[in-house]
């Protein structure tokens, strides 16, 4: 397949029309999960297609366009985070991941089994949005870019820039701490059905 | 209960995502069997993933989102000359060839003078692609001698060394095989503990190519040309036939810390 390098003008703006924007939808889902609010995530993903865009000539055609404009917007959404030094309203991890501790010796087998998110419907919950929130972009990342932007262990790596390993711990510890800030909200709700 | 020491942890997460071979995966289900803490964490881990993340719906584009970018994008077309302009007038192409001339004469000049393509401004530049992820890295990795050898099977055509900066607590991401001079050279990345970056970059030249150090210091009897460019400070050092540089963002004196204790005097 003919680089993007090699590319008229044209061909070139037809090319990225026909590779990145369809995937549009997938970068502003994932910007809604890493940015404050839907004007933020729209300023995330149009700075991205531009930053895209502008160096068009060094994506790898035939490779993952999902993966590389994922790289470019968690480069924009962290290069912006530090730069506004956001502190928001984020939780220590050491707290949330004494909850989950916390559950695991106290919960029982039928509570456990019993979990579901069924009735919050199809839709983002504004919960587990909060809830994403609380954690700091290092675990968050990871996160939004595996469980719901589909990337792979090895493509969140790169997007993330440090090691698969370093992917791994923080993904672990980013699960645990979600499940830790959702489940007073699951208890509240009724989601624990059943007794032991 | 079992001790902790002896719960599944991060192999948990690991079956969860079918990332275990069949002989670790059978252990790891044998444990579960056993084990009410671990079943229960993987059931957290599984609710997470799945019922909450998973299934949770997309937020429709905004219909003006996508109006918007390819405004932008023509706006990034307009910023570039476009084929098939007015013709040139005489009197601009008389001028064009001229230009053409002296600066055929200054390439000619130029050659006679060894190449400054790793000049603190290209290198700069590199330092500021890694950082906003535009500069892709060929391969990630944590370990020196697994990327050594990468880089060496895929071009890189002299010794490399790549640092292990653990003790000063960087920790290497990967690299890539990197081309500044006419032959292949590489360009491998860190991140600090506070976030920050680090790269190193190794090519075939020598010092007498760069342009005047903004500061010299000899260490360890090894002499360091020293640059600042913006927020970062790069570092040269020749080891052999190879000009290292070492590019930061980390205060100034840690950056030349972090060179002077690496640097190999050849």
């Amino acid at each position: 397949m003919t680089s993007p390098r090699d590319l008229d003008s044209d061909a070139k703006r037809a090319r990225f029309e026909a590779t990145a924007v369809p995937l549009m939808a997938v970068l502003y889902n994932a910007a809604r999960r890493l940015a404050d609010g839907p004007e933020d995530a729209a300023d995330l993903v149009q700075e991205t297609y531009l930053r895209a865009y502008r160096t068009f000539d060094s994506f790898q055609a035939g490779t993952n366009c999902k993966a590389w404009l994922l790289t470019i917007m968690y480069s924009v959404f962290i290069n912006e985070y530090r730069r506004r030094k956001r502190r928001g309203p984020t939780v220590s991890l050491d707290d949330l991941e004494q909850r989950f501790q916390h559950h695991l010796e106290v919960t029982s087998d039928a509570e456990a089994s019993a979990m579901t998110v069924a009735a919050w419907g199809a839709r983002l919950s504004p919960e587990v949005d909060a809830a994403l929130k609380q954690l700091t972009p290092e675990y968050r990342g990871p996160v939004v870019l595996i469980d719901l932007a589909g990337l792979s262990y090895d493509e969140a790596a790169g997007a993330l820039q440090c090691p698969v390993g370093t992917v791994r711990s923080r993904l672990y510890r980013g699960r645990r701490a979600l499940f830790a800030a959702l489940q007073e909200y699951a208890a509240e709700t009724g989601f624990f059905r059943g007794e032991g | 209960m079992m001790p902790p020491e002896t719960h599944l942890g991060e192999v948990l997460q690991d079956l969860l995502d079918g990332r275990l071979g069949d002989a670790e995966r059978s252990r790891a289900e044998v444990h579960l069997a056993g084990c009410t803490r671990c079943r229960r964490e993987l059931e957290a881990l599984r609710w997470v993933k799945t019922d909450v993340l998973r299934s949770t719906g997309d937020e429709p584009l905004p219909p003006a989102l996508a109006e918007r970018v390819r405004t932008g994008l023509d706006a990034v077309d307009a910023e570039s000359p476009k084929p098939g302009a007015r013709p040139v007038r005489p009197v601009v192409r008389w001028a064009v060839a001229a230009g053409i001339v002296a600066v055929a004469a200054l390439a000619f000049m130029m050659l006679r003078r060894p190449s400054s393509s790793l000049a603190p401004d290209r290198v700069a530049q590199d330092f500021t692609e890694v950082v906003e992820g535009r500069l892709p890295l060929d391969t990630t990795t944590s370990d020196p001698p697994t990327l050594e050898s990468f880089l060496n099977r895929n071009g890189v055509g002299f010794p490399l060394r790549i640092f292990d900066l653990g003790m000063m607590r960087y920790t290497l991401v990967g690299g890539r095989v990197h081309k500044l001079t006419n032959r292949a050279g590489a360009l491998f990345v860190y991140r600090g503990e506070d976030d920050g970056t680090l790269i190193c970059e190794m090519h075939l030249a020598t010092l007498a190519s760069m342009p005047p150090a903004e500061e010299t210091r000899v260490l360890n009897g090894i002499q360091f040309h020293i640059y600042r460019r913006g927020g970062t400070t790069l570092v040269y050092w020749q080891e052999g036939g190879e000009v290292c540089v070492l590019v930061g963002d980390a205060p100034y004196e840690t950056v030349i810390e972090l060179a002077a204790a690496k640097a190999v005097k050849v």
